[in-house]
């Protein structure tokens, strides 16, 4: 009891003016900008920049198959990375969380240097590898398995490479963190009662470890949903996808407002998608151990 | 401990599971060593190894435009990472003295779910509307939004692990609520401060995709300044800026390391 006289709320209103600031900044820089540009995608200028009205011209200017086939490519890349980064990064954290013992953060330090360098640098370092008369090709030349360079650059193959360097450790990092809260023992347990490694994968690590499946999940998926950098860089202008889009329209001259728009419709699909495919991976895997006992 | 031979198709597993390990760090690795072996080639690129030479880190150093847009990504970093802590600190004095901000902490989400060119876009139309000229004061502006979705959640984290007994023991001591925090709560906290510094730091100074909308054209930072580097072809100097850059983040993740096992804050 005594100790509640210091929890009490405090009399001055001074502490809670001085934690303002963040609350301030948050609502001016955060909130604000996105309202501004929610409300900006369907107002209507005229050629002097005076208001007009409310129009969703703008909005279903977007709505074309040209576009929607942008947003849809946009969809298939940030998927097929987040799926590949999935199945790279789960052995590779399982190997960080049980298997790399004394080494762990030594591994942990490799996997995190690059993560925090610069990713142009990145970038420039591919270019070196997958280049006509880069690395790879010299040694798969060397190795006999082709005669003639092959161009890599400028490619499915390409961009996909680079997405899922940059975007690895953002999954790997949740999924080490909840497998390394994971007793081990129910593993051994498993094993131990005669579930096979598939089985003991199915029905214990994955539903012990589902908070980090889903945060590397959108860890992953949202920003390679609006990612234009790689695309552009790796792929040299071939495609488009959301992203390249965007920054055309709000780089270009007088396309601002255009850009406005298509940021909100890419981000409504964005959001969409975003609430399907967590419905999905609720229902595709048994989260908790009751519902594997019902289905076996 | 284990009385089961491991079946066949487990070993075949595990042995499967290293190979994608093994793969996995050569993926990562082989780019960078290739990147770092060419940064001592004598002649550029697509010509093979030719002699050792230290002349492209010696041009690296030579270059104003680079050092000039190094100085404006660390002046960025640096600012943006100050403010965005002190106004966390800030809201954890308020949450020290009894005030309940598990309650904002959900505005905060936001920021880092968020696809980060959708923000850099709602921040460049705000900017353009407001009429603040874009430069290095845009970015800090903008650098801090992101820096603030990592620190409030982290460091609030941190203070509701702190033993409540130290403060406790303050104030039945006599020590005001003010100094309990300054001579108590903040030193407790100091590591975890520490190693979010680090982490806003480093994605600040990395940042492409907000520098890329809200810098203009007058002040350039590091990641422009590379991606104009890259788009006008390969050139060694940016093998030797690679090392360079690779050794800098290397000493700030063993400091974010050493610092983080004081606290066991986790990135994510």
């Amino acid at each position: 009891m005594k100790m509640k006289l210091f929890r009490n709320p405090p009399h001055s209103e001074l502490p809670f003016s001085i934690g303002v600031p963040a609350l301030i900044w948050q609502v001016l820089f955060f909130y604000l900008p996105l309202a501004i540009l929610v409300v900006t995608s369907v107002l209507k200028f005229n050629e002097f920049e005076a208001f007009e009205g409310i129009t969703f011209e703008k909005i279903t200017f977007f709505l074309r198959p040209l576009y929607l086939k942008v947003i849809l490519s946009s969809f298939i890349l940030a998927l097929s990375n987040t799926i590949l980064c999935l199945f790279i990064a789960y052995p590779l954290a399982y190997f960080l969380a049980f298997t790399a013992k004394r080494f762990k953060i030594f591994f942990l330090f490799l996997l995190i240097v690059p993560f925090w360098t610069n990713f142009l640098l990145h970038v420039y370092a591919w270019f070196l590898v997958l280049e006509k008369g880069g690395f790879l090709n010299n040694l798969l030349r060397l190795l006999g398995i082709i005669t003639e360079p092959i161009n890599m650059l400028n490619s499915h193959f390409s961009i996909m490479i680079m997405m899922i360097y940059y975007y690895l450790p953002f999954m790997v990092m949740p999924l080490y963190s909840s497998l390394e809260k994971m007793d081990f023992r129910l593993v051994e347990a498993s094993l131990d009662l005669g579930a096979s490694w598939s089985q003991t994968l199915r029905r214990v690590i994955l539903p012990l470890t589902k908070r980090g499946f889903k945060t590397g999940f959108f860890l992953v998926y949202i920003p390679s949903f609006g990612e234009f950098a790689i695309p552009e860089l790796m792929g040299g202008d071939r495609w488009m996808f959301v992203g390249t889009v965007i920054s055309n329209y709000i780089l270009g001259d007088e396309t601002g407002s255009l850009g406005a728009a298509f940021t909100v419709v890419a981000s409504l699909f964005l959001l969409a998608s975003a609430i399907g495919l967590y419905w999905v991976i609720d229902r595709l895997i048994p989260w908790r151990i009751h519902d594997v006992k019902d289905a076996a | 401990m284990m009385s089961k031979m491991p079946h066949k198709t487990e070993r075949l597993s595990s042995i499967a599971a290293l190979a994608i390990v093994i793969a996995t760090y050569l993926f990562l690795y082989v780019p960078l060593v290739v990147l770092l072996v060419f940064s001592f080639n004598e002649e550029s690129f697509p010509s093979p190894w030719k002699g050792f030479t230290l002349k492209w880190y010696h041009e690296l150093f030579q270059s104003t435009h680079l050092w000039a847009s190094f100085l404006n990504s660390l002046i960025v970093a640096i600012c943006s990472t100050a403010i965005s802590l002190t106004m966390g600190i800030f809201l954890i004095f308020y949450a020290a003295q009894g005030g309940r901000i598990g309650k904002f902490l959900v505005y905060y989400y936001g920021n880092l779910v968020i696809p980060e060119t959708v923000l850099a876009v709602g921040l460049l139309g705000f900017f353009t509307l407001i009429s603040i000229p874009l430069g290095l004061i845009t970015l800090v502006l903008a650098h801090t939004v992101l820096g603030l979705g990592f620190v409030i959640p982290i460091i609030y984290a941190r203070f509701l692990e702190l033993d409540a007994r130290m403060t406790e023991a303050s104030l039945v001591l006599g020590a005001t609520p003010v100094q309990t925090f300054f001579k108590v709560t903040l030193p407790l906290m100091r590591p975890s401060l520490i190693v979010t510094g680090l982490l806003v730091f480093m994605i600040s100074f990395d940042d492409f995709i907000l520098s890329y909308f809200c810098a203009g054209s007058t002040s350039q930072t590091l990641s422009l300044f590379i991606l104009s580097m890259l788009r006008s072809g390969i050139s060694p100097i940016v093998n030797a800026l690679s090392a360079v850059m690779l050794l800098f983040s290397s000493i700030l993740v063993l400091l974010f390391f050493i610092f983080s096992q004081k606290t066991r804050t986790r990135i994510f």
